[in-house]
């Protein structure tokens, strides 16, 4: 058992402690109705049978088994228990400590790795909890009460007994001789049939309009048929030895050794005949946790996969918390001489000054990549700064508490989230108090009151399940939202790239609403959106290169210059069919 | 299991499988025999007759041999059945996926579907190859022992039987109380799953607005409900469980306390009793390892029924005796068409003429796209017909089809590789000159200036190494260079940044030159360019013409323009004085 898992079931540790003494009494229970049957024989087959004695071991046997059901029970209901708090546990406090961890973190990992982190892999570990340990237990148990028997018995038949599974032991290992090599290999052609297939049902639609139908199921077939290949070059490999260890640890391999010995040992003098049956009971039950251990290998490999996972998730670096927290004077804006990196080697933002003065507009505009989004979302503190401070009010954005600094600052994206819970909740998000006259007159002001009331069930409506709204429709809920929220700085990002057209009109009026009076950082991809801002910052490879008016920097004739004649070139000229 | 597993296997998958199961059995049934005859053995042994005890050893020693001859030459068989059955499953599917309908591929399909022809296949080539062994053994091996028993003694081999029929009934029981409670599970791990999901994607969103962590309060619900049900089940689950074992070691306990009564009344020879009562208590028992199985089982299972599913999914039909089209015009003849129940389209009539570019309007979610992908064949209408040069587009082959269109869609899929290749995909055979002014046409020559490795750089799977803009014009090349007839355009919705916008509408008017062009418009020059205006509302089209005709007749299309070009000439300003007069608008 390794570091990583032992760390994560710290806090079942003494459950499954307990459970793996109940399980260890209910396997030494379980070994005695066959150890039952064997005293039986003895006492059957002798010169007098003492009936008193038949029947106190019939009941002893059968009290056993009584035993063995109970502790097995209540072993395996200690753990499967357990593993349920400890896995809800687990999804808690790794969604706890991910609320803490950067926003820009969930940028870099898709919902579907998390899903999969804190359902499956958290799943995954069911098995080490709920199973492992007391499989192991078992395992080891059982064939140790019931060789002490036999060596009780008969030392030198016990030593001959152990022979095959000696054997079979040895031949077993035999198999993983280049294990690892060779499960690489496995994984390689796995891993191509992966990208193949995946390639080829995502890539369908152009492989089937340029007519390459053929070549790609032709590929997806190679890499498919190179994997079947190895596949079976591997086990024919194997073949021969697995299937000799496999024979050698099965109970009538196991049987017929009892019989060749103890019929040797019988003709020899050194037994007496009434011990071959003790091992003819007991002795094939030796070899059956080899291949228990066998099987639940593959199972335990996932898991320590899984919880290494889990671990990397529950190590996620969070942003600090400051001790003392600050309450920002007002709600001007300085980025003084901020860098930034994501991965500490490549600079994105380079010693960048910004201030938004309070009540103003601030334009970031740039080529993609040059790191505009980056700096706009330093703001509400996606992540950190590397060196240089963000302030609101004087106060660096880290001296505050989430809670004040999402009172101040409010954000409106291009893609848009709605919360599978009603309209009304949605909007009210950051003030779960506020009254229904409030959430509606937000909605008014961002013109998607008409549309909640065409809802089933109005602003009852759940998003996603009796409420289907289109992406402009959506926008302004979020719109919303942050009018709603009341914050003072509001960042827009390319949140006038609709993914709606037909109803840019009206999104763009919520806008306005929202927008009216507070403190704007927008960065906006259709030039002419943003031609009346107080301030225009020009980004180029993380450096603000150029700054002033529209007009100022259309007469300055540098990159906006560029840019805003690569804007308006084409509008235009479109597409257009030659006649 | 076996059944669904042959079912899929098809007719070439068959045979193996069925051979391989026989063996199975053949093995099983040796090893049933090999351990009854411990009951001469010890017979012959405790009546102190050895070389009767040798004789039978040597018999249960030949049965091993044949035993281990059957079973390797079965384990062979099964891997060959494993084997096959992966070959066929891997080309069944593929040939399967490759004549669905395109419009059957949606993101979440799409991931599974990944899933599918790789682990699923391998989840599969299990069964035969490890998983059916042991379970064809433990029913095999215990009925063979039961049976012969009946030759030594009936009353114990009846003994060991009568409680057979009462652990199935109870194994039954068990099954479907555990299935009830999975229906609890499955639906709580699917909601917490949601919930997970939503937790990460609108992480923003909930920490900037969702005060007082009442963004965890859902999820947190989710996953105690999950708990809760997982608990729900465990108990039920013992109840059965308890029975099940609790039914077995009640066999143990009537053979033992039965064998001990007739061996006590004298009624029977002792060593055969004592030697029966060996076999019943240890041979009899289900083998272990058996129920370990019950995990990989059932992910075999699933993966069976989901190809099943997939397999009995409608291709698209190919015409009997495919036809060619004659020219390049597109013409919907009162086409309806519905997603699922939801009629979409209802009597679409239109036509686009050959070489004369047509542009589609109309509300989010009216069908726009859904006409350039019923041209593509996505789907097959439901009434009606999309004709291409006169020719039913279900009468063409689908290479036909394909060969006469080039997409644009927005969602733009890169294959791993290089910008080169992708672009080369337009047409394996051209020229590298052909292929040079393609790219250069699209402008991919500035892209490959910009970034390290030039044209031979890789793009990532799905094109993950270029910026939206920079896919665009990769499959814009890609379709210069193809130089179909007729192009079908889903303009873009969302803005880029002003370089790229710029040189997408270049490369997009060099694909489009002197072809039919279908656009779905969202752009207000594109619309106005247009030969043909069609207005798409309420399943038809509403109205038709061109931007002249359409804005005279002050109906649908006019309030359109008038949105849409106030929209195009909205400014952001926060009303402090320069706020640009269009914003007074606001009520």
């Amino acid at each position: 058992m390794n570091a990583t898992v032992s760390r994560l079931t710290a806090p079942v540790k003494r459950v499954i402690i307990i459970a793996c003494v109940i399980q260890g009494i209910g396997a030494a229970a379980g070994v005695v109705p066959f150890i039952a049957v064997a005293e039986l024989g003895r006492v059957l087959l002798a010169e007098t049978v003492d009936q008193t004695a038949a029947w106190r071991i019939a009941y002893v046997a059968v009290a056993a088994l009584a035993l063995r059901l109970v502790c097995l029970m209540a072993a395996g209901a200690l753990t499967h228990v357990a593993d349920l708090d400890f896995q809800y546990h687990l999804r808690t406090r790794m969604a706890a400590r991910l609320s803490r961890a950067p926003l820009g973190w969930f940028d870099a990992r898709s919902a579907g790795m998390i899903k999969k982190a804190l359902q499956d892999d958290v799943t995954a570990l069911h098995h080490l909890v709920g199973h492992s340990y007391t499989n192991m237990v078992s395992a080891l148990v059982t064939p140790l009460v019931a060789l002490s028997y036999l060596f009780w018995i008969d030392w030198l038949f016990t030593l001959a007994a152990l022979v095959p599974v000696v054997a079979g032991v040895a031949l077993y290992g035999l198999q993983y001789r280049g294990y690892g090599e060779k499960m690489a290999a496995y994984n390689a052609a796995l891993g191509n049939v992966n990208t193949a297939a995946v390639e080829f049902v995502q890539g369908i639609a152009v492989i089937k309009t340029f007519g390459q139908a053929q070549k790609a199921y032709g590929r997806f077939l190679s890499h498919t048929q190179d994997f079947v290949r190895y596949f079976w070059e591997w086990v024919r490999g194997l073949l021969a030895i697995a299937a000799a260890a496999e024979v050698v640890l099965s109970p009538l391999f196991a049987l017929l050794a009892v019989l060749v010995a103890g019929l040797l040992l019988v003709m020899a003098g050194l037994t007496e005949p009434v011990n071959v049956l003790a091992f003819a009971v007991l002795a094939p039950g030796l070899t059956a946790p080899i291949m228990t251990l066998a099987y639940s290998q593959n199972e335990m490999m996932l898991a320590t996969q899984a919880a290494g996972r889990i671990v990397d998730l529950l190590d996620t670096a969070v942003l600090s918390e400051t001790a003392n927290p600050r309450e920002p004077q007002g709600s001007r804006v300085v980025f003084d001489d901020v860098s930034f990196s994501y991965d500490h080697e490549t600079q994105v933002l380079k010693n960048v000054d910004l201030t938004l003065e309070p009540g103003t507009v601030t334009a970031l505009v740039g080529p993609s990549g040059s790191g505009k989004s980056t700096l706009a979302r330093l703001l509400p503190r996606f992540w950190d700064v590397d060196s240089g401070v963000v302030t609101i009010g004087g106060v660096p954005v880290g001296e505050m508490t989430p809670d004040t600094l999402y009172r101040t600052v409010s954000f409106v994206f291009q893609d848009v989230q709605l919360l599978r819970s009603s309209i009304a909740d949605n909007i009210a998000l950051a003030r779960p108090n506020a009254s229904r006259a409030e959430i509606e007159d937000a909605a008014r002001a961002a013109q998607i009151h008409e549309r909640i009331l065409g809802l089933p069930r109005g602003y009852d409506s759940v998003a996603g399940e009796d409420a289907h709204l289109s992406g402009g429709e959506a926008q302004r809920v979020s719109i919303a939202r942050a009018l709603l929220a009341d914050a003072p700085i509001i960042v827009l990002d390319e949140a006038t790239a609709f993914a709606d057209p037909d109803c840019e009109a009206a999104i763009q009026d919520a806008l306005s609403r929202l927008v009216a009076g507070r403190t704007l950082l927008v960065i906006a991809h259709r030039l002419h959106t943003i031609t009346g801002a107080e301030q225009i910052c020009v980004i180029d490879e993380g450096c603000i290169v150029e700054r002033g008016t529209h007009e100022e920097l259309i007469g300055r004739r540098g990159l906006y210059a560029k840019l805003w004649a690569a804007h308006e070139s084409p509008l235009a000229e479109t597409p257009e069919a030659a006649k | 299991m076996i059944g669904p597993l042959i079912k899929v296997a098809g007719p070439d998958g068959r045979e193996p499988l069925r051979r391989n199961l026989l063996g199975l059995i053949a093995e099983s049934v040796l090893m049933g025999i090999g351990f009854v005859l411990l009951v001469p053995v010890l017979r012959a042994l405790f009546g102190g007759n050895t070389n009767a005890a040798w004789g039978w050893i040597a018999v249960m020693a030949a049965v091993l041999i044949v035993y281990i001859i059957v079973r390797y030459r079965t384990q062979l068989a099964g891997y060959r059945a494993a084997i096959g059955l992966a070959d066929v499953l891997f080309q069944r599917l593929g040939d399967h996926i490759a004549r669905l309908p395109l419009g059957w591929f949606g993101a979440e399909r799409v991931g599974q579907l990944g899933r599918l022809t790789s682990q699923g296949v391998i989840d599969v080539m299990g069964v035969p190859a490890h998983l059916l062994r042991p379970v064809v053994t433990a029913l095999t091996t215990p009925a063979t022992v039961i049976l012969l028993m009946f030759f030594f003694d009936w009353r114990l081999a009846l003994a060991a039987l009568i409680t057979v029929p009462f652990a199935a009934l109870i194994y039954r029981w068990s099954g479907d109380l555990v299935q009830r409670t999975d229906i609890r599970v499955h639906d709580a791990a699917a909601e917490a799953a949601g919930r997970i999901v939503e937790f990460a994607q609108a992480q923003a969103v909930l920490r900037a607005f969702g005060r007082d962590n009442a963004s965890l309060g859902k999820l947190d619900a989710a996953l105690a409900e999950q708990r809760a049900a997982g608990r729900a089940q465990i108990f039920t689950a013992a109840r059965g469980l308890v029975s099940f074992v609790f039914a077995i070691q009640l066999a143990f306990t009537l053979i033992l306390l039965f064998a001990t009564n007739l061996a006590l009344g004298g009624a029977i020879d002792e060593p055969e009793l004592v030697a029966l009562l060996v076999l019943a208590v240890r041979y009899v028992e289900p083998l272990l390892g058996a129920a370990d199985l019950e995990g990989a089982l059932r992910i075999a299972r699933n993966s069976l029924g989901r190809m099943d599913r997939l397999l009995s999914t409608e291709p698209l039909a190919e015409p009997g005796t495919p036809k060619m089209p004659d020219g390049a015009d597109v013409v919907f003849d009162k086409v309806g068409f519905s997603y699922g129940d939801v009629p979409l389209l209802t009597d679409v009539s239109f036509k686009a003429e050959e070489r004369a570019m047509t542009a589609i309007v109309g509300a989010s979610g009216s069908g726009k796209t859904t006409i350039l992908r019923l041209v593509a064949r996505f789907w097959d209408v439901d009434t009606g017909s999309v004709r291409i040069g006169g020719v039913d587009v279900r009468d063409m082959t689908t290479e036909v089809l394909m060969s006469h269109i080039s997409v644009v869609f927005q969602d733009v899929y890169l294959f791993e590789g290089s910008i080169l290749e992708n672009v080369r995909l337009g047409n394996p055979q051209a020229s590298d000159e052909d292929v040079i002014e393609a790219m250069r046409l699209a402008r991919v020559d500035e892209i490959a200036a910009r970034i390290p490795g030039g044209l031979s750089a890789r793009v990532g799977e799905g094109g993950t190494a270029l910026s939206g803009g920079e896919r665009q014009r990769v499959s814009i090349a890609r379709a210069i260079l193809k130089d179909a007839p007729i192009v079908l355009v889903d303009e873009a919705t969302s803005a880029l940044d002003p370089v790229n916008e710029a040189a997408v509408q270049a490369a997009l008017r060099a694909l489009t030159r002197g072809k039919t062009l279908i656009v779905v418009a969202h752009r207000l020059q594109t619309v106005r360019n247009a030969d043909r205006i069609l207005v798409l509302g309420d399943g038809r089209i509403a109205e038709a013409g061109s931007h002249e005709e359409l804005l005279k007749n002050q109906s649908r299309y006019a309030k359109f323009w008038h949105e849409r070009s106030r929209a195009e000439g909205w400014r952001i300003a926060n009303a402090s004085g320069k706020a640009h007069p269009q914003d007074q608008s606001v009520p």
